[in-house]
């Protein structure tokens, strides 16, 4: 059955991790990104090894090497994602094109994640308004 | 005489959102970039702000043709990191459903694909028969999109004895519909002059760019989530996975017309052996404990995975998702170089896309 297994790993053994991986014939499944309770950022390199996904996380840093070169389109495509959406970097990552951002993005507001108000906070001052009327 | 040909985000030949820049000598294309996102809608985003079950309804608006697939992958997160362990009947359920789902969405293309080439009876007839499937999955879920077919735990509707009766029924009259189309697929003249050899993507390329589902298979790449890594009840059933070796649009056709017969096979397996029992452990709504967890589906269009971060309280702390169409949308202008510009909007929908999934 399909299993999830972490494994902690250092940004030092991401390149050649992702070597072994590619020469095994390993799928890469997806680079997933997201803040931890203390805030920083965790990045995870799932990576199909069947029947299992073998998931790589590298937590704290925010400079990442790219493993492009390897992977291609599988690992730029969501590199240049989290670059967009967390403002996290890969070296030697082409960023000169949005991937989702809107067309004058890059030129007007830099990198880094699009702020959105949390629907929690448009409730409360939504209720804040009501009470006030 | 060179030209750059724009075509999209919106265009007559495109179904979805997708800017597509061609950089054409004459009429062949010589290069030429895709962009995406005129379909970002922030899922994601809102996912942080939802509990496990408003998470349910959410995730299946990502997409309308394979909506089941991400309710039961994020489901799947969510019961791995909270440890439930799904009733067997309820898997039972999930998969036919997914399998329905599987065969609404090859009809769909099959026909859209025989329009887009100009085979509009093909498109009808193949149409008509995807009624049929449309017309179970309104009768087994009560909802011809959004299924609403899966609750953290199990499934929400019940297959009981007369429906049971119908479906298997419905599976033997889809036989042979779809003798008819994989005959018609395989010999018509002008289907081969269209899609022979055209948007070609060999089997080192679709490996380099990790190109997944039946867009891989086509190029002779032997994966399916469901053999490989098996998941839910996927490993009680015997099914074979179709791979072709040219990489062209045809092989594409040919591949999918393939996968229904092997749905059918899983939904009469499913059936013939619904096991006893509950559906579900109750539609309760749990807390997601603190973990990390992804799960990884073939939806339709190929391999789905879900990343779901728990932190303990109701709300997800992060989802992220991923589709099929993220890793096939790349290799697109791959396949368009060395083509004419006239079959740019053949090759674009031969990988079936889905910007509203890929967007998020």
């Amino acid at each position: 059955m399909q299993e999830y297994k972490v494994t902690q790993i250092t940004k030092d053994q991401i390149v050649p991790l992702a070597e072994r991986m590619k020469k095994a014939g390993r799928y890469l499944v997806m680079i997933h990104g997201y803040l931890n309770k203390e805030g920083q950022p965790v990045v995870c390199w799932d990576y199909s090894v069947p029947p299992a996904i073998e998931s790589y996380q590298v937590v704290g840093e925010t400079k990442l090497p790219s493993i492009g070169e390897l992977y291609d389109t599988a690992a730029t495509w969501p590199e240049r994602e989290l670059n967009e959406l967390f403002g996290l970097e890969f070296e030697g990552l082409d960023m000169s094109k949005r991937l989702f951002l809107p067309e004058d993005m890059l030129e007007t507001q830099g990198k880094g994640q699009i702020m959105v108000t949390p629907l929690s906070e448009l409730v409360d001052n939504m209720n804040k308004v009501k009470e006030e009327e | 005489m060179s030209y750059i040909v724009p075509i999209g985000p919106y265009h007559p030949a495109l179904e979805e959102p997708i800017h597509a820049k061609l950089f054409t000598e004459g009429e062949v294309i010589k290069d030429a970039e895709v962009f995406v996102g005129y379909n970002h809608r922030g899922i994601e985003k809102l996912a942080t702000e939802r509990n496990a079950i408003q998470t349910l309804v959410l995730v299946e608006r990502v997409c309308g043709i394979c909506s089941h697939s991400h309710a039961f992958t994020y489901a799947m997160c969510v019961e791995d990191i909270n440890g439930i362990e799904v009733p067997k009947r309820g898997d039972y359920i999930r998969v036919i459903t997914a399998e329905l789902e599987r065969l609404h969405s090859h009809f769909l293309w099959m026909g859209i694909a025989c329009h887009i080439i100009g085979h509009d009876s093909m498109f009808m007839h193949i149409w008509d028969e995807r009624e049929l499937v449309m017309d179970l999955l309104e009768r087994m879920t009560g909802n011809r999109v959004n299924y609403a077919m899966i609750t953290i735990g199990g499934s929400r509707r019940d297959i009981d004895d007369d429906l049971r009766r119908d479906l298997l029924a419905s599976m033997d009259k889809l036989k042979a519909p779809l003798d008819r189309i994989v005959d018609i697929v395989l010999n018509d003249r002008t289907i081969a002059m269209r899609t022979k050899g055209v948007g070609v993507l060999t089997t080192a390329d679709a490996l380099r760019m990790g190109a997944v589902g039946p867009h891989a298979r086509a190029s002779g790449v032997d994966i399916d989530v469901r053999r490989d890594s098996p998941y839910s009840a996927y490993g009680d059933f015997e099914f074979d996975v179709p791979v072709c070796s040219n990489g062209d649009v045809f092989d594409r056709v040919v591949v999918r017309a393939l996968e229904c017969y092997e749905s059918i096979k899983i939904i009469r397996q499913a059936l013939e052996n619904l096991p006893e029992g509950p559906i579900n452990l109750g539609n309760k709504l749990v807390k997601i404990k603190e973990g990390v967890s992804v799960k990884m589906h073939e939806a339709p269009r190929g391999q789905l995975s879900h990343m779901v971060v728990g932190d303990g309280g109701f709300n997800n702390h992060r989802v992220s998702v991923h589709v099929p169409s993220y890793k096939n949308t790349p290799t697109i202008p791959h396949m368009l170089r060395g083509n004419t510009v006239a079959d740019a909007g053949l090759i674009i929908a031969s990988i079936d896309p889905c910007f509203s999934c890929l967007d998020r």
